[in-house]
C-alpha cells in the first residue's frame, strides 16, 4: 500500500448507543454508567486494533435528553479505570475550557497520561449549552458567546501545555546517598498572566512517555477549524458527503502551513454511523427497525436542542425553513440545513435522520459495503480515518470488528498490530519538544 | 454476648512512605511513583488484609523542597478510578478540596467513581488555607479559615442535592414501553446559597452507596463543627491516649447534638507505625528512617508551619517561643498539637525535626506486632477511636509488614474482621445509606409519611 499511510480508528463510546432509541433494539445492552458494558467494549476494541476510545462529554442533562446522553460517566474517571484493563488502545477524553479551571485539568489529564503509560488524549470543546453556566453558578445570560469561548480555549490550552511543560523529561536524580530526588534545573514554574487565567504552576505530575496527551479538536466552525489547525493532532468532524468531506479536508490542511505544521501530523476522522448486516437487505432492515422505535412526540424538542431554536410554529411536514445562526454551535446547524436542502427534506424527516446520528453519516449496508466507504474516502483524501459510532452496542460494534475490521486489515488498510506503545506513535504523531529543553539546547 | 466491636483500619497510601526521606531506604520504589503498578500492588496488599479503605490526600500545588522529596504524585480521581478496575472490596478514598474546585464537577466526579467501583467511594472534604494555593487559580491569596469553613458546609450540602437529583429506582430501562429514564425521579435542585448557584441535575444517577461516605479531617473548632454535622469517617492527629479520648467524646457529643447518632460518626487517629519482627529490627527500622532525615527540608518545613525562622537557631538548642494560635491560618488544630508537644515535652529542634519526619504530628511508633497490636487494642477498647489510619513510614515495605504482622494479630483477638461484611463502604464502615431527599419530599405530597 501507498507511502504506509493507515487509516485511523476510534470508537466512540456511548453506553447507551448512538442512534436515539438503539437501546431498545434487541440485542443491544444499556447502561451508561455500566461498566462492565464499557470495559467490554474497550477490550473488544483493543484486540481489534483500534486506535483509540473516545468519550464525549456534556455539563448538563434533563430528562428530556436522549438515552445516550441523559446518563453518563464523567469520562476522566472512566478513562482512568479502562487504563487499568487495557494496555495499548488509546483513551480520549473530552473536556471542555468553558467551566473547568486549567489547573485541575491539566492535572487530571498528565494523571490519566501517567497512569496508561502514554496513552492519553484530549478532546479540546468550548460548552456550547446555555444551561451549563447554571450548573457553574452563573446566570444563562453570562454563558460566554461563541468567539469569547474560543479566546479562552485557545488561551486555556496555551496553560494546560505550559504546566505539561513543568518537568523537562527525565527529572530524577533518585541518588539514595546524597538525597537529591530531582535534577531542580527539570522543573519549571509557568508563571502565566493572560486574560482569562494567571497560573503559577509548576503541575505536580510528571510527564508521561507521549510527552503530552495527544489534542483532539472537534469544532468545524471557523474559530473552530482555526483552533484546529493550530493545536489539533486529531480532528473529529461531522461529515455527510464526499465532496463536502474532501473539501473540508483539503481546507483544513490547507491551513497547517501558516503555522508550521505538517499534514501528516494531524489526522481528520469523520464520525461513520454503521449499520451492518450479512446482506444488505438485512442491514437495511435492522435500520429501519432501529427508525421505527422514533417517537416523532420529541421532535421539536430535539430540533431546538440542535438549533437552538424554536420551530414550534413550523408544521412537521413542512420543507425544513429558515433558521438563524445562534451564538451556540455554529458548524452542525449549519451542516444540517445544508443536509435538508441538498435531500429536500421536511422537518420530521430532519429530526429522524438526526436521530439516527446527530447529523454524522449514516452507512447502511454489507461489511464490504462498509469497508467500500472507507476506502473510498481514506483514499480520496476525505478522511484519514474515522470516529465508529454504533448504533446499538455491543452488537453494532462486534459486527464492525468481526466484519468490516478483516476486510480493511485485508486490503491493507488498517494495522494487524500496534505500532508502538503510546497513542502518539500509534497514530505517527511527533512527540512535542519541552519547551524548556528547547531553550536550554539553544 | 452480642459480637465484639471491631475496628475500621484504613491504609493511608503515598508512593514512598510518610517519613519524608523514606524515599532514600534500600526498598523504596521512587522510580515507581507515577506508576499504577506501584499503588496496585500497596492496594492489593491491603485489600487482601481487609483494610476498610485506602485513602490518598491531595494537594492543589506542588509544594516547595522537590530537590529532597518524593513529591510529583498522580492525582486522586484518576489513580483511585484505575485502582477500582482491579480491586473488588476496598474503600476508596480520595481527598478534595472544596476551596479549589466546583460542586457540579465534584459531586460528578465522586458518583461516577462511586458507580466504577461498585459502591466504594469516599470523599476526605478539605479546605485549602495552605501555600500559594491561590497562585495556581488567579487568586490574590487563599480563602481565610472562616469564609473556607463555610463555602465547605454549603459545598457539601449542594453535593447531596445532587447526588439525590436522581432517585435511586430513575432509570427503568423499559424496551418495550421506550422509557429508558422516569422524568418524575428526575429533580432540578436549584440550589442558591452564599458561594453557589446550581440548577442541576446531575448528570449522572444517583451513586450506589446514595453518597460517598463523607471523610473529614480538621480539628479546629470549625472542623469538628463540621465533622459534626457532616462527617461520617473522621481523621485526626492525636498524641496520647488522654487527648484521644478527649476528642472522641467531644465530637461524639457534638454528633449528638446535631441529632445525628453517634455511632454514625467513626472517629480514626492516624498512626506512624513501623512494624518489626523483633523488637530490635523495628529500633532498626526506626534508626534507619532517622538517618535518611536531611536536616534542611525539615528546617524549612518546620519555620513556615510554625511561622518561626528555625534556620537562626542552635539544631540542638530548644525550639523557640512560638506565636499564638490564634493567628494562624493554615491548619491550625495541627499547629496547636504541635505546639503542645514541643511545650510539654521540651523538645530541641532536632528532636522535633525526627519526630515530625516520620509522623507529622501524628501519633509515632515503633515495635513488634504484638507491641503494635496492643497499642492499638488500648486506645480502640478504651474509647480514644473507632480504628485507625496506618501510615507506614516507609513504602512499600510497611503496608506489607503491617498487613504480614499486626493484622493476623488483631484478627487472632478478635479485634479486626476477618473478611469484608458488605459489598459497598457504606455497609462494611457500618453507616447508613442516605435518604434521598427529593424522594422523601415526593412522598410527603403524596400523602406517604415517612417511616
Amino acid at each position: 500500500m501507498s507511502g504506509g499511510r493507515k487509516l485511523k480508528l476510534g470508537l466512540f463510546l456511548q453506553g447507551a448507543g448512538h442512534h436515539i432509541h438503539g437501546w431498545r433494539y434487541k440485542d443491544a445492552q444499556s447502561g451508561s454508567e455500566n461498566f462492565e458494558l464499557i470495559k467490554r467494549l474497550a477490550q473488544t476494541a483493543e484486540r481489534a486494533k483500534l486506535d483509540m476510545v473516545f468519550l464525549a462529554d456534556g455539563l448538563t442533562t434533563s430528562p428530556d435528553h436522549a438515552a445516550s446522553v441523559v446518563t453518563r460517566f464523567e469520562p476522566i474517571t472512566l478513562v482512568a479505570a479502562l487504563a487499568a484493563v487495557t494496555s495499548r488502545i488509546g483513551l480520549a477524553v473530552t473536556a471542555s475550557t468553558t467551566y473547568y479551571e486549567p489547573f485541575n485539568l491539566a492535572r487530571l489529564l498528565a494523571s490519566v497520561d501517567q497512569l496508561s503509560n502514554g496513552r492519553a488524549a484530549w478532546n479540546v470543546v468550548t460548552t456550547s449549552s446555555l444551561e451549563a453556566a447554571e450548573n457553574f453558578s452563573r446566570q444563562k445570560e453570562e454563558h460566554p458567546e461563541h468567539s469569547e469561548r474560543y479566546e479562552r480555549a485557545a488561551e486555556f490550552v496555551e496553560v494546560v501545555k505550559g504546566l505539561w511543560d513543568s518537568w523537562e523529561p527525565n527529572p530524577y536524580k533518585i541518588d539514595k546517598a546524597t538525597g537529591e530526588y530531582i535534577d531542580k534545573r527539570k522543573l519549571h514554574e509557568l508563571n502565566h498572566v493572560g486574560k482569562f487565567f494567571s497560573v503559577k504552576g509548576p503541575l505536580s505530575v510528571t510527564q508521561s512517555p507521549q510527552g503530552h496527551p495527544v489534542v483532539i479538536q472537534a469544532g468545524s466552525s471557523e474559530p473552530g477549524q482555526e483552533l484546529a489547525a493550530r493545536i489539533g493532532e486529531l480532528v473529529f468532524t461531522a461529515q455527510q458527503s464526499f465532496e463536502d468531506a474532501r473539501a473540508f479536508y483539503a481546507g483544513l490542511k490547507g491551513r497547517l502551513p501558516k503555522y508550521g505544521r505538517l499534514p501528516d501530523h494531524v489526522h481528520i476522522l469523520p464520525g461513520l454511523f454503521p449499520v451492518i448486516g450479512a446482506t444488505e437487505k438485512e442491514a437495511k432492515e435492522k435500520y429501519e427497525e432501529l427508525q421505527s422505535f422514533i417517537d416523532d412526540s420529541r421532535a421539536y424538542d430535539a430540533l431546538e436542542e440542535r438549533f437552538q431554536y424554536d420551530l414550534r410554529e413550523y408544521s412537521l411536514d413542512e420543507p425544513v425553513p429558515d433558521i438563524p445562526e445562534s451564538s451556540g454551535r455554529k458548524s452542525r446547524p449549519q451542516l444540517l440545513l445544508k443536509l435538508a436542502r441538498d435531500k429536500g427534506l421536511t422537518l420530521r424527516q430532519l429530526y429522524r435522520e438526526v436521530a439516527g446520528a446527530r447529523g454524522h453519516r449514516i452507512v447502511v449496508g454489507t461489511p464490504l459495503q462498509l469497508a467500500d466507504h472507507i476506502q473510498k474516502w481514506f483514499d480520496g483524501y476525505a478522511a484519514d480515518g474515522f470516529n465508529l459510532m454504533p448504533p446499538y452496542v455491543p452488537g453494532g460494534f462486534d459486527d464492525f470488528v468481526q466484519g468490516v475490521i478483516p476486510e480493511l486489515q485485508n486490503r491493507g488498510l488498517f494495522r494487524t498490530e500496534y505500532e508502538g506503545s503510546t497513542l502518539r506513535e500509534n497514530l505517527g504523531l511527533p512527540r512535542p519538544i519541552n519547551r524548556h529543553t528547547r531553550v536550554s539546547a539553544r | 454476648m452480642g459480637r465484639q466491636r471491631q475496628m475500621i483500619l484504613n491504609f493511608f497510601m503515598n508512593s514512598t512512605g510518610f517519613h519524608e526521606t523514606a524515599w532514600r531506604l534500600p526498598s523504596a520504589e521512587p522510580e515507581g511513583v507515577t506508576q499504577l503498578s506501584l499503588y496496585k500492588k500497596m492496594t492489593l496488599i491491603a485489600e487482601q488484609a481487609k483494610f476498610h479503605t485506602v485513602f490518598l490526600a491531595d494537594a492543589y500545588e506542588l509544594g516547595e523542597k522537590v530537590k529532597h522529596q518524593a513529591l510529583s504524585r498522580l492525582e486522586p480521581y484518576t489513580l483511585l478510578s484505575a485502582l477500582a478496575a482491579v480491586t473488588e472490596r476496598i474503600g476508596l478514598v480520595a481527598t478534595v478540596s472544596t476551596s479549589y474546585t466546583e460542586p457540579y464537577h465534584t459531586a460528578r466526579l465522586f458518583a461516577s467513581l462511586d458507580h466504577l467501583s461498585g459502591g466504594r467511594a469516599g470523599w476526605n472534604i478539605v479546605t485549602t488555607g495552605i501555600g500559594n494555593t491561590h497562585l495556581n487559580f488567579g487568586r490574590e491569596r487563599n480563602y481565610e479559615h472562616a469564609e473556607r469553613y463555610q463555602r465547605a458546609m454549603e459545598f457539601v450540602q449542594l453535593a447531596g442535592k445532587l447526588w439525590d437529583s436522581w432517585e435511586d429506582e430513575a432509570l427503568l430501562f423499559d424496551k418495550a414501553r421506550g422509557l429508558y429514564a422516569d422524568d418524575e425521579r428526575i429533580h432540578a435542585v436549584r440550589h442558591k446559597s452564599r458561594s453557589f448557584s446550581v440548577e442541576g441535575p446531575l448528570n449522572l444517577p444517583r451513586p450506589p452507596q446514595g453518597y460517598p461516605v463523607l471523610a473529614q479531617a480538621g480539628s479546629s473548632e470549625d472542623g469538628k463543627e463540621l465533622a459534626a454535622q457532616i462527617g461520617e469517617l473522621i481523621y485526626t492527629a492525636q498524641q496520647t491516649m488522654k487527648d484521644a479520648k478527649a476528642f472522641y467524646a467531644d465530637v461524639k457529643s457534638r454528633a449528638e447534638r446535631y441529632g445525628r447518632n453517634p455511632e454514625h460518626i467513626k472517629i480514626v487517629p492516624g498512626f506512624s507505625v513501623i512494624v518489626g519482627a523483633t523488637e530490635s529490627e523495628a529500633r532498626e527500622k526506626e534508626a534507619e528512617l532517622r538517618e535518611s532525615i536531611i536536616p534542611e527540608l525539615g528546617l524549612h518545613r518546620l519555620s513556615k508551619r510554625l511561622k518561626v525562622d528555625l534556620f537562626s537557631y542552635p539544631l540542638d538548642g530548644p525550639v523557640p517561643e512560638l506565636p499564638d494560635p490564634s493567628t494562624i491560618n493554615e491548619n491550625r488544630s495541627r499547629f496547636e498539637l504541635m505546639k503542645t508537644m514541643i511545650e510539654s515535652e521540651k523538645l530541641t529542634i532536632r528532636q522535633l525535626i525526627e519526630r515530625v519526619s516520620g509522623g507529622n504530628g501524628h501519633r509515632t511508633f515503633a515495635g513488634t506486632a504484638v507491641q503494635v497490636a496492643d497499642e492499638l487494642e488500648e486506645w480502640f477498647t478504651g474509647e480514644a477511636c473507632d480504628g485507625f489510619v496506618i501510615r507506614p513510614q516507609a513504602l512499600p515495605a510497611g503496608i506489607d509488614d503491617f498487613a504480614r504482622l499486626v493484622v493476623p494479630e488483631l484478627q487472632r483477638r478478635g479485634l479486626f474482621h476477618t473478611e469484608y461484611a458488605g459489598a459497598t463502604l457504606r455497609e462494611n464502615l457500618g453507616l447508613p445509606r442516605p435518604a434521598n431527599q427529593y424522594a422523601a419530599r415526593r412522598g410527603e405530597e403524596r400523602g406517604v409519611q415517612p417511616v
